[in-house]
C-alpha cells in the first residue's frame, strides 16, 4: 500500500470533497467529520464524485445523473447506477490527510 | 424603414394617438420578440443572488428561458435553459447551487460554463461519433452588471448598456447609489401571472403618476397616519410630510429618453410614501447626509415616484419594488418582484422594508392589485369589435416638453403628463421598424429633436 498525502485537514471541511489525480484518480470526502475516500468516475457515466453532492445520510449524489453511493461502502444505492465505486481507507495523522491506495494506484 | 405590419400607422407620438392592435394582436406580439427583446438590455438578476461559485438563477429574456450563473473564476455567465439535444427546458429550479446542468429527458449534461460534458451511453449510442464541443449550451452573448444589477443582450450589434441607458443612468443611480455598498435582494421573489399585455404595466411605471391620487385613493385615505394605525408604536407614514406631494407647491418633473422614463415630485424632506412604516422611514432620514454627499439633494431626496427601463424593468423608490413584467402573449405577462435593500441598512430596517413592500406591491399588496386591476379590465374590454378599433389619448403634457437647465437631465415635462409614455411608444415604433441599431439610435434622436429643439 501506498500512504498518499491529501491536503491538510484544514482545508477539507465537512461537506467537501478533494479529487486526487491518482490512476484511477479518487474522491476524498469530508462528511460531517468523518473521511471517506471513493473512486472518483461514477460508475455509471463520465462524472467526477468529488463535484457530487455530500448528503447527511452518508452518502455521496453524482453531480450529473443524481445516482446516489455510500460513503462507507462504495454501494451503488440508486439508478441509473448499477455498479458499485471502489473505496480506499483514509488515515488521519495530526493534521493532515492521507488515502492508503495500492502500489500501482499512485500518483 | 422595414414597417412590414404598419406600426407606425398605430402608434403616433406626435398627435399622442395610440390603436390597441399593438395590445393584441399576435403578429405584433411575435415581432417583439425578435425586435425589441431580441435587441433591448434585459435584467437577469441581481449580483447578491449569485454569491457563491456554482449559484444560479433562472429567468427569461422575452419569452426565452436562461440560467444566470455564477462561474468557477467568480465572473457571471448566461445560457438558454435549453437542452441541444432535442429541445428540453433544461434547469427547472427556480434558483440554487449546483455543479452542472443535467437535462431531465435524456440526460445530457452541460458544465456551469456551458460546454457539454456528459452523453449517457455515448459509446454505444454514438457508435458514429459526436463532437461534443459543438453541442455547448447557447450563450448570451452580451452580458454586463450595473451597480449590483445583471443585464443581458441577445444582440452583439446592440449599443453599450451604458449607451442604451442614457440619462436614465442618472435616474437609476438614485435607487442604486444611496449608501456605501450598494443594494442587495431582501427575501426572495414573487410571481405571478395577470393577464394584461406587457406595455400596460411597463408604461403605467414609465409614464403615468396621473393614476395614483385616483386608483390608489381608497389605499391612501384608509393608510393616512392615523392614532389607530399607531399599535406598535411604528406607524405606517410616521414622521413623514401630511400631505400629497403634488399639493405642496414644489412641482416635479417627469423625464424621457430612449423610451426609459421616470418621475417623481420635489419635496422638503428624504420622504418616503405614506404606506412605508415608521422604521423604514426613520432610516432614509437618518442617512439623508451619505445620500446626498453621494447623489445630490435632488435625488437623495427622491424617496418616491415611478420608473421604467425600456422595455421591462420597473422600480419605485422608497417602496423599494423592482419588477420584471415577462411577456407571456400578447394577453398576457408573468410579474417578478425583487425588494431592493441598502446593504449597509440594519437587518431590522431591511425586515420592516421587506413587511412595507410585501403589504404594498407583494402579489396581494393593496397598491398593486389596484393596478393589476387596471390593466387586466382594459385587456378584457379589447376583446370587443368595436373597442379593436378605437383609439387612446396619450395626449398629456403635448408640447410642453423641455431640457432643463438645473442638472436634472433628459427631455423633462411636469410629474402629470405623458412625455414618457410617448417617448415609450415612440422607441417602441423605432425598435419595431428598423432592421439595424444605428437606424434606430437615428429615429430616436430625431423624435427627441424635435421635442426640445436639441
Amino acid at each position: 500500500m501506498d500512504k498518499i498525502f491529501v491536503c491538510a485537514v484544514a482545508e477539507l471541511p465537512p461537506g467537501e470533497a478533494r479529487r486526487i489525480e491518482t490512476d484511477p484518480v479518487i474522491a476524498v470526502f469530508n462528511q460531517d467529520g468523518e473521511f471517506y475516500a471513493l473512486a472518483d468516475r461514477c460508475t455509471h457515466g463520465e462524472a467526477s464524485m468529488s463535484d457530487g453532492y455530500v448528503e447527511d445520510d452518508c452518502t455521496v449524489e453524482c453531480p450529473i445523473h443524481s445516482a446516489k453511493f455510500c460513503l462507507k461502502t462504495g454501494k451503488a444505492l440508486t439508478q441509473p447506477a448499477t455498479v458499485d465505486l471502489a473505496t480506499f481507507k483514509v488515515e488521519v495523522e495530526g493534521d493532515n490527510v492521507y488515502v492508503l491506495a495500492p502500489a500501482q494506484v499512485a500518483a | 424603414m422595414d414597417d412590414k405590419l404598419n406600426v407606425r400607422q398605430l402608434v403616433d407620438a406626435h398627435k399622442g394617438t395610440v390603436k390597441p392592435a399593438i395590445y393584441i394582436d399576435q403578429d405584433i406580439y411575435d415581432l417583439e420578440l425578435e425586435r425589441v427583446f431580441g435587441r433591448s438590455w434585459l435584467f437577469l438578476a441581481h449580483e447578491s443572488q449569485l454569491p457563491k461559485a456554482g449559484d444560479f438563477f433562472t429567468t427569461y429574456m422575452g419569452e426565452d428561458p436562461v440560467i444566470v450563473t455564477r462561474q468557477k473564476d467568480g465572473s457571471i455567465a448566461a445560457f438558454l435553459n435549453q437542452c441541444r439535444h432535442r429541445g428540453m427546458k433544461l434547469c427547472h429550479a427556480d434558483s440554487g447551487n449546483t455543479r452542472a446542468f443535467t437535462c431531465p429527458y435524456h440526460g445530457w449534461g452541460f458544465g456551469l460554463e456551458g460546454g457539454l460534458s456528459v452523453v449517457p451511453l455515448e459509446q454505444e449510442a454514438y457508435r458514429n461519433g459526436l463532437d461534443k464541443s459543438k453541442w455547448g449550451l447557447v450563450r448570451v452573448p452580451r452580458l454586463t452588471t450595473y451597480k449590483g444589477l445583471i443585464f443581458g443582450n441577445w444582440d452583439e450589434t446592440a449599443p453599450s448598456l451604458e449607451d442604451y441607458l442614457g440619462d436614465m443612468a442618472w435616474y437609476m443611480d438614485g435607487f442604486l447609489d444611496r449608501r456605501e455598498g450598494g443594494t442587495e435582494v431582501v427575501g426572495g421573489v414573487h410571481k405571478w401571472v395577470i393577464d394584461c399585455n406587457w406595455k400596460f404595466a411597463a408604461e403605467q411605471f414609465c409614464s403615468d403618476q396621473y393614476h395614483a391620487p385616483y386608483t390608489h385613493g381608497s389605499a391612501i385615505q384608509v393608510l393616512a397616519p392615523t392614532p389607530e394605525n399607531k399599535s406598535d408604536g411604528k406607524p405606517l407614514g410616521d414622521g413623514q410630510t401630511q400631505r400629497p406631494a403634488w399639493a405642496n407647491g414644489l412641482g416635479g418633473v417627469q423625464f424621457s429618453e430612449k423610451g426609459h422614463g421616470s418621475a417623481f415630485f420635489f419635496t422638503e424632506k428624504p420622504d418616503a410614501n405614506v404606506w412605508v412604516g415608521g422604521e423604514v422611514s426613520e432610516y432614509f432620514r437618518e442617512t439623508y447626509p451619505e445620500a446626498e454627499r453621494r447623489l445630490g439633494s435632488v435625488r437623495a431626496l427622491r424617496l418616491a415616484g415611478h420608473n421604467t427601463m425600456f422595455p421591462t424593468l420597473s422600480w419605485l423608490n422608497g417602496t423599494q419594488t423592482l419588477r420584471v413584467w415577462h411577456p407571456k402573449g400578447p394577453n398576457q405577462i408573468e410579474v417578478w418582484v425583487f425588494c431592493i435593500a441598502d446593504k449597509a441598512a440594519p437587518d431590522s430596517v431591511k425586515e420592516a422594508l421587506k413587511a412595507s413592500h410585501a403589504r404594498a406591491f407583494g402579489p396581494a399588496g393593496f397598491l398593486e392589485q389596484d393596478d393589476s386591476e387596471n390593466w387586466v379590465e382594459v385587456q378584457k374590454v379589447l376583446r370587443g369589435y368595436k373597442a379593436k378599433q378605437t383609439g387612446f389619448c396619450v395626449q398629456m403634457g403635448l408640447g410642453f416638453e423641455e431640457r432643463r437647465k438645473d442638472g436634472i437631465p433628459g427631455v423633462t415635462n411636469y410629474t402629470f403628463a405623458e412625455t414618457a409614455a410617448r417617448g415609450f411608444y415612440q422607441r417602441w415604433v423605432d425598435m419595431m421598424t428598423s432592421e439595424t441599431w444605428a437606424e434606430i439610435e437615428a429615429r430616436t434622436k430625431e423624435y427627441q429633436k424635435e421635442l426640445v429643439h436639441g
